[in-house]
C-alpha cells in the first residue's frame, strides 16, 4: 500500500489516479461483504444485528381503529411534589422509546424504576429526589386515523429504598 | 462486469473527496456533542438498563461506565477536529481515521443498547470507514482518482441503501397494509409540533397519503444512480427537503443521514476547484435533451 495518494492507487495516467489491482480486488471484497450483511440484516435481522440491522425505524403498521400507546412516568419527590419524570437521556439516562423498548422486563420486575431514580440522583443531585415513581401510558384511541379520545393506565408502581440502590 | 466495476471507481477530482473527508470529521463533535448524546447519559444509567448489542457482545465491549462514555466521547471529538486540520496536510489520515471509527462505532454501541436503534447512522458510519482509504489528498487537488471516486460512491451506496433498506424494512414490518395504517399519525400523535397536529386535525388523510409518498421515494432511491448528475442533484434537493418537512412535522432529523448525502454534490466547489463536466447518464440515450439526455441527440424533426 502506497504512503500517498488513496490507498492501493498507481501513479497518474492520462491525468487520473487509477487504483491498483489489489486496491480493487480488496474494495470489492469489502463492498461485497458489506452488501451481504446488510441484506441479510434486513431481511432477517433484528436490531441486535447493528450496524447491520434492519432500517426499521416507523417499520410497523398501525390499526386505524386501533390505539397508540405513550408511556411515561410519574413520581412523588421528596417535597412532596408530583412531578413528570424526564424520559430523557439527560433527565434519567435513558429515553422514553428505551424504556419502552424494555417494557415487559419493567412491568416483570417494578425495581427496574429505581434505576430512574438512581440515575436522577446522580444526574441531579441538587433536585428533589423521587420517593415512589408510577408507569403509566396514555392511550389514545384511533377512529379512522384520527384522535377519538385519550385515557391514561398503570402499568406499575415502585417506592425507592431510601439510600439504597433504588 | 466491467461495466460495474468502472462505475464503482469512476474517477472523481480528489478535492471533492477530500472536501467530504474534511465535512465527515467535522460532524463528528456536532454529532457526539449536540445532536445525540445518549451514549454519553447512558454511562449514568443503571446498568440494569445495558442490553449489549451482538458487536457488543462478540468483541465484547465492556459495560459502560461515566468514565468510558467521557473517554469515547472527548477522545473522538479530539481526534476528528485533529483530523480535519491533518487531513488539509494529508498525513496520519489512515491510522487516526480508523481510530475515530472505532471509538465513534464504540459511542454509537452504548447508545443503542439501552433499548433503541436508530437506523439514521449507517452511511455515515460507512463514511468514517472510507475516507480514511483516501490516505495523502490535498484539499484543493483538481486530479481526479479512483480512490476518491469509490469513497464517494461508497458513502452514496450508503445513502441509497437508507431508503431502500427503509422500504424493505417496512414491508418486512407493517406489510403491504403499512401504507395506509396510522404509522405516520401515531408519530404525530406521539411527538407532533403544532403544525404536524393541525395537519392531522384538518386533513388526516393528507398525513396518510405522505406514506404512499414516502414508501415510493425510498423504493425508488436506487434510480437516482440512472438520472444524470444534474437531476441526481435536484432530487437529492428534495431530499432535503422532505427531512426538512418531516423536522418541522415531529421534530426527527436523520442529520448523518443527510452528511451522507452530500456526497451527490460537488464539494470540490467549495474549496475553488471546477468540476469536470457533468457525466452522462446511464439512462441518457433513451432521454430525451431537456431530461438530462445527451444535448447532442437532437429530435426528430416532425415533417
Amino acid at each position: 500500500m502506497s504512503a500517498g495518494r488513496g490507498a492501493g492507487a498507481t501513479a497518474p495516467v492520462g491525468g487520473v489516479v487509477r487504483l491498483s489491482r489489489a486496491g480493487l480486488a480488496w474494495r470489492g471484497a469489502v463492498l461485497l461483504a458489506g452488501t451481504l450483511l446488510v441484506t441479510y440484516g434486513t431481511a432477517r435481522g433484528t436490531d441486535d444485528l447493528w450496524p447491520f440491522a434492519p432500517m426499521s425505524q416507523f417499520a410497523f403498521g398501525v390499526d386505524l381503529d386501533g390505539e397508540i400507546r405513550s408511556t411515561y412516568v410519574d413520581a412523588l419527590t421528596t417535597e412532596g411534589d408530583v412531578v413528570r419524570v424526564p424520559l430523557s437521556p439527560r433527565g434519567v439516562g435513558v429515553g422514553r422509546a428505551e424504556v419502552e423498548g424494555q417494557l415487559p422486563s419493567i412491568v416483570a420486575d417494578p425495581s427496574k424504576l429505581g434505576a430512574l431514580a438512581v440515575a436522577q440522583r446522580r444526574l441531579h443531585p441538587d433536585e428533589p429526589q423521587y420517593v415512589r415513581l408510577w408507569l403509566r401510558q396514555e392511550v389514545t384511541r384511533l377512529r379512522g386515523g384520527r384522535d377519538a379520545g385519550r385515557s391514561d393506565e398503570l402499568l406499575a408502581t415502585w417506592d425507592v429504598v431510601p439510600g439504597g440502590q433504588g | 462486469m466491467s461495466g460495474l466495476v468502472r462505475w464503482l471507481h469512476a474517477p472523481v477530482p480528489e478535492a471533492r473527496a477530500a472536501v467530504f473527508r474534511v465535512l465527515v470529521y467535522l460532524f463528528v463533535p456536532l454529532d457526539v456533542l449536540v445532536l445525540h448524546t445518549s451514549g454519553e447519559y447512558h454511562g449514568h444509567a443503571d446498568p440494569a438498563f445495558y442490553q449489549p448489542l451482538l458487536v457488543g457482545r462478540v468483541l465484547p465491549l465492556p459495560t459502560p461506565t461515566v468514565e468510558l462514555v467521557q473517554l469515547c466521547k472527548w477522545g473522538v471529538v479530539l481526534l476528528a477536529c485533529a483530523l480535519v486540520v491533518l487531513c488539509v496536510r494529508g498525513r496520519y489520515s489512515r491510522v487516526l481515521g480508523w481510530t475515530v471509527f472505532a471509538l465513534y462505532l464504540e459511542y454509537q454501541v452504548i447508545a443503542f443498547s439501552y433499548g433503541k436503534v436508530d437506523h439514521d447512522r449507517f452511511g455515515y458510519l460507512l463514511a468514517l470507514a472510507v475516507v480514511p482509504t483516501l490516505g495523502a489528498v490535498r484539499l484543493r487537488s483538481a486530479t481526479r482518482s479512483e480512490a476518491a471516486g469509490w469513497t464517494l460512491r461508497m458513502a452514496q451506496l450508503g445513502a441509497v441503501a437508507t431508503y431502500f433498506y427503509a422500504a424493505f424494512a417496512k414491508l418486512r414490518f407493517g406489510g403491504l397494509g403499512w401504507v395506509t395504517s396510522g404509522t405516520v399519525a401515531r408519530a404525530v400523535i406521539r411527538r407532533g409540533t403544532w403544525v404536524a397536529d393541525e395537519l392531522l386535525r384538518r386533513a388526516p388523510s393528507l398525513i396518510q397519503a405522505s406514506q404512499w409518498g414516502i414508501m415510493a421515494m425510498e423504493l425508488l432511491a436506487p434510480g437516482l444512480f440512472a438520472l444524470s448528475e444534474r437531476w441526481r442533484r435536484r432530487v437529492v434537493a428534495g431530499f432535503f427537503v422532505f427531512h426538512l418537512v418531516t423536522y418541522v412535522s415531529i421534530t426527527i432529523a436523520f442529520w448523518p443521514h443527510l452528511l451522507t448525502l452530500l456526497a451527490f454534490l460537488p464539494l470540490e466547489r467549495l474549496v475553488g476547484v471546477t468540476p469536470p463536466p457533468p457525466e452522462p447518464s446511464p439512462l441518457a440515450r433513451w432521454l430525451p435533451a431537456r431530461l438530462g439526455g445527451r444535448p447532442d441527440r437532437r429530435p426528430v424533426a416532425v415533417p
